[in-house]
């Protein structure tokens, strides 16, 4: 069973299977094009400051001998989540399908989880909006965490002053639709899969020895590879 | 330092009339301030808080999107001056607890004054800390939900019992002055088991647990380590005696009245040692990490001591907070009182630095190679706010003081003003 309200397991696994939705990043593949980015904005709708992907440039060694690496970076979703552990009022928590969500409705903004993500996938809502730039930014909100949130800017239905990140599209999930970012990439560098399922590609491509994962010293256990 | 009271008493004292009914005066106690005095320290907190509540307006108005914080930076000024004011709540209430459970009472006539600015400091951070808050109206709800591994979720369990037991024995105390209290040998044992409970409260609940909401932060090198808690309570106690310090100093001085040396002087003996503890602290907190080579809180490090917030590690933490204090404290200029004031006024200063430079530069630091190094200065709102909730913790002090006998010398330790103008609102002039 998924672990938020209003998400049914997946459509694609038995009653007694659990999921643990994984994905692996190949870095061969992705060329640095951002499309992940832009699509995870529409999608999700996200206003400006909260990213929940964002492609980081590495530049490794020193000039002239440098080499870039483009590491495109969701949340990780984390096994051991640091996030979840600071969460005083437990706003913030892992759902049985490995996937870390925030409830909104109960997060007071504190920022602790912030701090606490050793790789920057949370991002605090501050109430800015597109409106300015865009007909409509407002109107309509992306469902967090399957809850509907009506039009932005509503006192209390919107997450202004909460915190926001990736949830792996879990809206999208029970539809049996792969997130908005795995199915925009445009070099198909990113998959998507159950990490509990040992026959699923994302488990094959994760047991790959090219296969490593971002700050594994920290012991988050990220549900995030990369191929390199 | 010599002292020259002009103005001989006399017993033509004024009918104490209107609101001063109401304050320490009208029932017989020494007054806080001298009515010159007071003239002047209201009007000074009242255009403070006039300034101020511009910033409590904007955070009103338009959320936390006034504050210079972003994402990648999420907290700034207003944590910095939350964790110092625990600090100096927790520093103050462990330095009346060397009265009422050391017994040490060569500090008795500051007990009180040190619990009311310990109550007064908690308000003040937890103000803080509520309005540092993306929903304010959810902040009581960290009551209602606990998560055992949260920290920040034990220490608002914390606050709220040790705010009780400082107002309890705050009560006592006051009472115990006043001679309401029945039996003044119960009254001293229940200050001294309340102070007894209170002390491994203030060091592990309050102030060790403050630091261990940081402590347990392994994302961020600097933060993360066993030496933190430990450095938050020793420079707690480093803020806390420097400010009752200051505020004694002052208080007399604006009731009019010779501030005593001796007084002055144990307390500098106790900063002293509070200070050089903590220099201790600070120079192993930055070895270990700088010789062990670990790259990521060196780049914390260097951030600390050669970026844009250089001058305020150099200046205000290392000079103007440790070293110049301490090389006061330790010099023949020690037996000046104005020095001692002048080096305990410093080192509150310099903890506010040290406040600032835990929660800025680790967390401007980039997080994953490739992300870039922020930049946080907070906005004139953030400062604004500052001010206006630090006027209102001085003000509600203030109006504590002229209301209940805080700061009134125990009669047998009076020996610093001369009995006769004991309670009389003389205009007292006191040269330094
Ligand atoms: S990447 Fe960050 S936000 Fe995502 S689960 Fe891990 S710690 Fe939490
Ligand atoms: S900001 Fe929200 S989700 Fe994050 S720790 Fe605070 S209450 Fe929890």
């Amino acid at each position: 069973m998924a672990g938020y309200p209003g998400v049914p397991a997946s459509p694609t696994t038995d009653s007694t299977h659990v999921p643990r939705w994984g994905m692996v990043i190949d870095l061969q593949k992705c060329v640095g094009c951002d499309s992940c980015t832009v699509a995870c904005k529409v999608e999700n709708r996200t206003p400006p400051g909260v990213n929940y992907n964002v492609v980081v440039e590495q530049e490794i060694g020193t000039y002239p001998n440098v080499r870039r690496v483009n590491i495109p970076r969701p949340c990780m979703q984390c096994d051991t989540p640091p996030c979840v552990t600071v969460c005083p009022v437990n706003a913030t928590y892992k759902g049985d399908d490995g996937v870390v969500v925030i409830d909104s409705d109960r997060c007071i903004g504190c920022r602790y989880c912030i701090t606490a993500c050793p790789y920057g996938a949370r991002s605090f809502d501050f109430g800015e909006s597109y409106a300015d730039e865009m007909q409509g930014a407002d109107e309509l909100q992306a469902p967090e965490w399957g809850i509907e949130r009506g039009t932005r800017g509503g006192v209390w239905s919107s997450p202004v002053g909460t915190v926001r990140k990736c949830t792996f599209c879990a809206h999208r999930i029970p539809r049996g639709e792969e997130p908005a970012c795995c199915e925009t990439c445009i070099g198909d560098a990113r998959y998507f899969g159950d990490l509990n399922d040992p026959d699923s590609l994302v488990s094959k491509l994760a047991a790959d020895p090219r296969a490593f994962r971002l700050k594994e010293e920290v012991g988050t256990n990220p549900s995030v590879y990369y191929l390199r | 330092m010599s002292t020259a009271c002009t103005e001989p008493t006399t017993d033509s004292r004024p009918p104490v009339t209107g609101w001063r009914r109401f304050t320490n005066e009208g029932r017989g106690h020494e007054p806080f301030l001298t009515p010159r005095n007071r003239k002047l320290w209201y009007g000074f907190l009242a255009i403070c808080l006039i300034a101020g509540s511009w910033g409590a307006w904007l955070r009103l108005t338009q959320g936390l999107a006034m504050t210079d914080l972003t994402s990648q930076m999420p907290w700034g000024a207003w944590v910095a001056f939350y964790i110092f004011f625990v600090g100096l709540s927790a520093g103050a209430f462990l330095l009346s607890s060397l009265v009422y459970v050391f017994g040490m009472y060569q500090f008795e006539r500051i007990g009180r004054a040190a619990l009311l600015s310990a109550v007064v400091s908690m308000f003040v951070a937890l103000a803080f800390i509520g309005l540092d808050l993306g929903r304010v109206e959810r902040g009581p709800i960290t009551l209602a939900y606990f998560h055992w591994t949260s920290p920040l979720s034990w220490e608002v369990r914390f606050y709220v019992i040790y705010i009780a037991l400082l107002i309890a024995e705050l009560i006592i105390a006051v009472r115990l002055h006043k001679g309401l209290v029945r039996s003044a040998h119960k009254a001293h044992r229940w200050l001294r088991i309340l102070g007894t409970i209170g002390v491994p409260l203030a060091i592990i609940g309050v102030h060790g647990g403050t630091g261990t909401i940081f402590a347990v932060v392994k994302a961020r090198a600097m933060w993360f380590g066993g030496l933190f808690p430990i450095i938050f309570v020793v420079s707690a106690m480093v803020s806390g005696t420097a400010l009752l310090l200051a505020v004694y100093y002052w208080q007399r001085r604006g009731t009019g009245r010779t501030p005593d040396p001796a007084l002055i002087q144990g307390l500098g003996k106790v900063l002293v040692a509070a200070v050089i503890i903590d220099l201790l602290l600070t120079f192993y907190e930055f070895i270990v990490p700088l010789l062990a080579f670990q790259s990521h809180d060196a780049d914390i490090i260097s951030i600390q001591a050669t970026g844009p917030y250089a001058w305020t590690f150099w200046g205000l933490q290392l000079a103007v907070g440790m070293v110049i204090p301490t090389i006061i404290l330790l010099s023949p200029l020690k037996r000046k009182v104005g020095w001692v004031v002048a080096a305990a006024m410093m080192v509150v200063v310099g903890i506010v630095g040290v406040r600032f430079n835990i929660v800025v530069p680790p967390l401007v630091a980039p997080i994953i190679d490739g992300y870039p190094t922020n930049y946080y200065f907070p906005t004139l709102g953030e400062w604004l706010l500052c001010l206006f909730l630090i006027a209102g913790g001085a003000l509600l002090y203030s109006l504590i003081s002229e209301w209940q006998p805080i700061h009134e010398p125990e009669p047998d330790t009076a020996a610093d003003t001369p009995v006769a103008d004991a309670d009389s609102p003389t205009t007292t002039e006191v040269t330094t």
